[in-house]
C-alpha cells in the first residue's frame, strides 16, 4: 500500500482526508509546517506527499520551499500539490519546484487516492486547471519563439501532447483522453509526463512572468 | 402661505465655466444660468469700472472699495459654497483659464511702468500689482490646475511665462533703485527676481513629492489589500473547501460553501482579472449561479485571452449548455473556453447518463434551438457528443477575419 504523509497547515483538513482516504492508503505522518514537513520527509522516507501550496513556517516559500528544501529525495518521495488558491503562480511554482501534480482540495477522497496512485508510479497528475494553465503559459498567446535557443525542445509542446492536455483541460480522464486518440494509456501517461518535464525544466522566462501576471482566476 | 418648494441642494458642479457660482445658483433658484452669469459679470464689470474711476479720477478710495465689492459677492459665493461630491472624486475642471487670465492682466499692468517710466518715480505704477497677479497666477498653476485634466499641458507653460514676467519685472526694477538709491525697491526687484526663480523650480520638486506621496499610499493599500487576502485565504477559503470536501459534492452545504467560496474569492481578487466583462468571467458568473441551484460542481478553465465577450451567442449558447448539463447530469462538469487566433471554442463536459441527441423530441427547445440554431445563425458550429459516460457539447465561433488580425497584432510578444 502507498505510504503516505500529509502536510496542511489545518489540522481538521489533516484528519479529514484521512478520513477520506481511509484504507485505500497508508498515512504514515502528517505535518503543519514547512520545517516539520522537510524534517518527515527526511525520517518517514514516505512515497508519496500530499502537499499543501500554502503553508507558513520556514523562510515563507510554503509548499515549494518544502520540495525545493527535500529536493535530494525527490527520487523516492513524490510531491502532490493540493490547494484551494487555483492560482497559476502558486501551481506553477509548486510543479516547477519539483512536485509531480496538483489537485483541487475541493476533490473527494476517491479521486485523492486515485491521484496518489498515479504519482506514485511515477506518472504525473493534472487537472483539468493546470492543462490549462499548460497550455496558456506555451500556447500561442504567449508569443511564437521567435529565437531558436538550445532549450528550444522545452519551450514548445509537440502536437500531441497539445491534443492531450486540451482534452485533459476539457475533463477528460486519461483512461478517456487514450480512447478518444487511439492510443493506449500508458502513451497519454508519457504524454503528460513529458509536458511536467517541460513546465519543470523549460526555461522560458514567460512562464514565470506570465504566471505572475495571471494571479488568481 | 406659501407652498415649501422643494429646491435642489445649492452646490457647485465639478465641470465649471469659472467657479461654478453661476451654474449652482442657477439650479437652486431655477433660473437660467446665462442670465445669472450675464447679471454677475455686468455688477463686477461695473463695479470694477466704477472703482477704477473713483480711485484715479475722483480720487475717492471709499467710494472705490465699495465699487469692488460688488465683484466680493461673486468670490464670497465662490469661497462658500460646498462643491458637489461625486464618486470617486472626478477632478474639478473649468472652462477659463484662469492662471493664464492672471498672467495676461500682469503682463498689461507691467506695460504701465514702459508708458509712465521715469526715474523720479519712486515705485513705477502697476509694478506691484503686476508682480502680485504674477505670484497668483504661479500659485493658482500650483495649487489648482494641478488637479484639472484640462490644464495639464497649459499650466506649466503659463507658470513658466510668469515666473519669466517676474524676473523681467526684477531686472527692469534694479537700475532705477540704483540710480535713485532706494534701498526698498532694491530689495522689491531681488525678491522679485528670487520669486520668478522659485516660480520656475519649486513647483516640478512639489510635483514630484506629491507623485512619490500618493504613489505610496496607493502601495500601502495595495499591500492592505494583499494581507487581507492572504488572511482570508488561509483561513476562510481553507474552512470552505474543507466544508466542501466533508460534506460531499451533492450536498446543500457543500453547494452554499461553493457558492460562498466563488463569491469571496471573486470580491478579493475583484480587478487583478483583466478581462472583466468578458466570456471567461460570463461562465464564471454563469456555474456560481447553477452551482447554487443545482447539485453540481463546475470548473471552469479557459486558455488565451478570452478577450472581449465574442458574440452573445456563444455565451448564450454555452449558458443553455450549461443549465442542461447542471439540470439534467448534476455532479461533476467542466467547462474549458479556448481562444486562438482563428476561433473561440467552448466544451462543456458532464458525467451524467447520457441521452441520445436525435431521439429529443422536436418539442423541444432546449439542444436544437437554444444551442445549435443559436450557434448556426451568428455563423459558427454546435456539436453535441453524448454517450453513457457523459455527454459534451463543443461550440466553435470563427473569428472575423478583422479580429483575427487585431487580436495577432495585440498578442504578439514585444521584442
Amino acid at each position: 500500500m502507498t505510504r503516505v504523509l500529509i502536510v496542511d497547515d489545518h489540522s481538521i483538513f489533516r484528519t479529514g482526508l484521512r478520513a477520506d482516504l481511509g484504507d485505500a492508503v497508508e498515512v504514515v505522518g502528517e505535518a503543519g509546517d514547512v520545517d516539520a514537513a522537510v524534517r518527515a520527509v527526511d525520517s518517514l522516507r514516505p512515497e508519496v506527499v500530499l502537499l499543501d501550496v500554502h503553508l507558513p513556517g520556514g523562510s515563507g516559500g510554503g509548499g515549494a520551499e518544502v520540495v525545493r528544501r527535500s529536493a535530494a529525495l525527490l527520487g523516492e518521495v513524490r510531491f502532490l500539490a493540493l490547494s484551494v488558491s487555483d492560482s497559476a503562480e502558486d501551481v506553477v511554482g509548486v510543479i516547477r519546484s519539483g512536485a509531480r501534480g496538483y489537485i483541487t482540495k475541493a476533490s473527494s477522497g476517491a479521486e485523492v487516492a486515485d491521484a496518489i496512485r498515479t504519482v506514485a508510479a511515477g506518472d504525473a497528475v493534472f487537472s483539468p486547471r493546470l492543462a490549462g494553465f499548460v497550455l496558456d503559459a506555451f500556447g500561442t498567446a504567449a508569443g511564437a519563439p521567435a529565437v531558436a535557443t538550445r532549450d528550444d525542445e522545452l519551450d514548445r509542446l509537440s502536437a500531441r501532447e497539445q491534443e492531450v492536455m486540451r482534452l485533459i483541460a476539457r475533463g477528460y480522464a486519461y483512461k478517456e483522453v487514450a480512447s478518444h486518440l487511439f492510443i493506449s494509456i500508458k502513451t497519454v501517461e508519457t504524454h503528460v509526463s513529458s509536458v511536467l518535464r517541460k513546465l519543470q525544466l523549460s526555461s522560458r522566462h514567460e512562464l514565470t512572468a506570465w504566471a505572475l501576471e495571471r494571479r488568481l482566476l | 402661505m406659501t407652498a415649501a418648494v422643494v429646491r435642489p441642494p445649492l452646490v457647485r458642479p465639478r465641470d465649471v465655466v469659472l467657479g461654478g457660482v453661476s451654474a449652482a445658483l442657477a439650479r437652486h433658484l431655477g433660473w437660467s444660468v446665462a442670465a445669472i452669469r450675464v447679471a454677475f459679470a455686468a455688477a463686477t464689470a461695473a463695479g470694477a469700472l466704477f472703482g477704477i474711476y473713483e480711485l484715479w479720477v475722483d480720487g475717492n478710495p471709499l467710494l472705490a472699495a465699495a465699487g469692488g465689492a460688488l465683484g466680493l459677492l461673486y468670490l464670497w459665493l465662490w469661497a462658500l459654497v460646498p462643491r458637489e461630491q461625486s464618486s470617486p472624486d472626478a477632478p474639478a475642471t473649468r472652462l477659463v483659464p484662469v492662471a493664464a487670465v492672471l498672467l495676461g492682466a500682469a503682463a498689461v499692468l507691467a506695460l504701465l511702468p514702459l508708458l509712465t517710466w521715469s526715474v523720479a518715480t519712486p515705485l513705477p505704477v502697476g509694478a506691484v500689482e503686476s508682480a502680485v497677479l504674477a505670484v497668483v497666477s504661479i500659485l493658482w498653476t500650483v495649487v489648482v490646475d494641478a488637479r484639472d485634466p484640462r490644464r495639464a499641458a497649459s499650466a506649466p507653460i503659463v507658470r513658466a511665462l510668469a515666473a519669466g514676467l517676474l524676473i523681467l519685472l526684477g531686472l527692469a526694477l534694479l537700475p532705477s533703485s540704483f540710480i535713485a538709491a532706494r534701498p526698498v525697491v532694491a530689495v522689491l526687484a531681488v525678491v522679485l527676481v528670487l520669486l520668478g526663480v522659485a516660480g520656475f523650480l519649486v513647483p516640478p520638486l512639489i510635483a514630484r513629492a506629491t507623485a512619490r506621496s500618493a504613489e505610496r499610499a496607493a502601495l500601502a493599500r495595495q499591500e492592505q489589500r494583499a494581507e487581507i487576502a492572504a488572511h482570508l485565504h488561509d483561513s476562510v477559503l481553507q474552512t470552505l473547501a474543507i466544508i466542501q470536501n466533508r460534506a460531499g459534492t451533492g450536498s446543500e452545504i457543500a453547494r452554499i460553501a461553493r457558492a460562498q467560496e466563488r463569491e469571496l474569492r471573486d470580491w478579493l481578487f475583484a480587478g487583478t482579472d483583466p478581462f472583466a466583462g468578458d466570456l471567461a468571467s460570463e461562465l464564471r458568473t454563469m456555474s456560481r449561479e447553477l452551482e447554487l441551484e443545482h447539485a453540481v460542481r463546475i470548473e471552469v478553465v479557459t486558455v488565451g485571452d478570452v478577450g472581449e465577450l465574442e458574440s452573445a451567442a456563444l455565451a448564450g449558447a454555452a449558458r443553455e449548455a450549461l443549465v442542461n448539463a447542471a439540470r439534467h447530469a448534476g455532479g461533476d462538469v467542466t467547462v474549458y473556453a479556448e481562444a486562438t487566433p482563428d476561433a473561440v471554442e467552448v466544451f462543456v463536459r458532464d458525467r451524467g447518463d447520457g441521452f441520445d441527441p436525435e431521439a429529443i423530441p422536436a418539442g423541444r427547445l432546449g439542444i436544437r434551438e437554444s444551442i445549435v440554431g443559436r450557434m448556426t445563425r451568428a455563423g459558427g458550429t454546435a456539436v453535441v457528443v453524448s454517450s453513457p459516460d457523459g455527454t459534451e457539447v463543443q461550440l466553435r465561433l470563427p473569428r472575423r477575419a478583422t479580429t483575427a488580425s487585431g487580436v495577432a497584432q495585440t498578442e504578439g510578444p514585444t521584442p
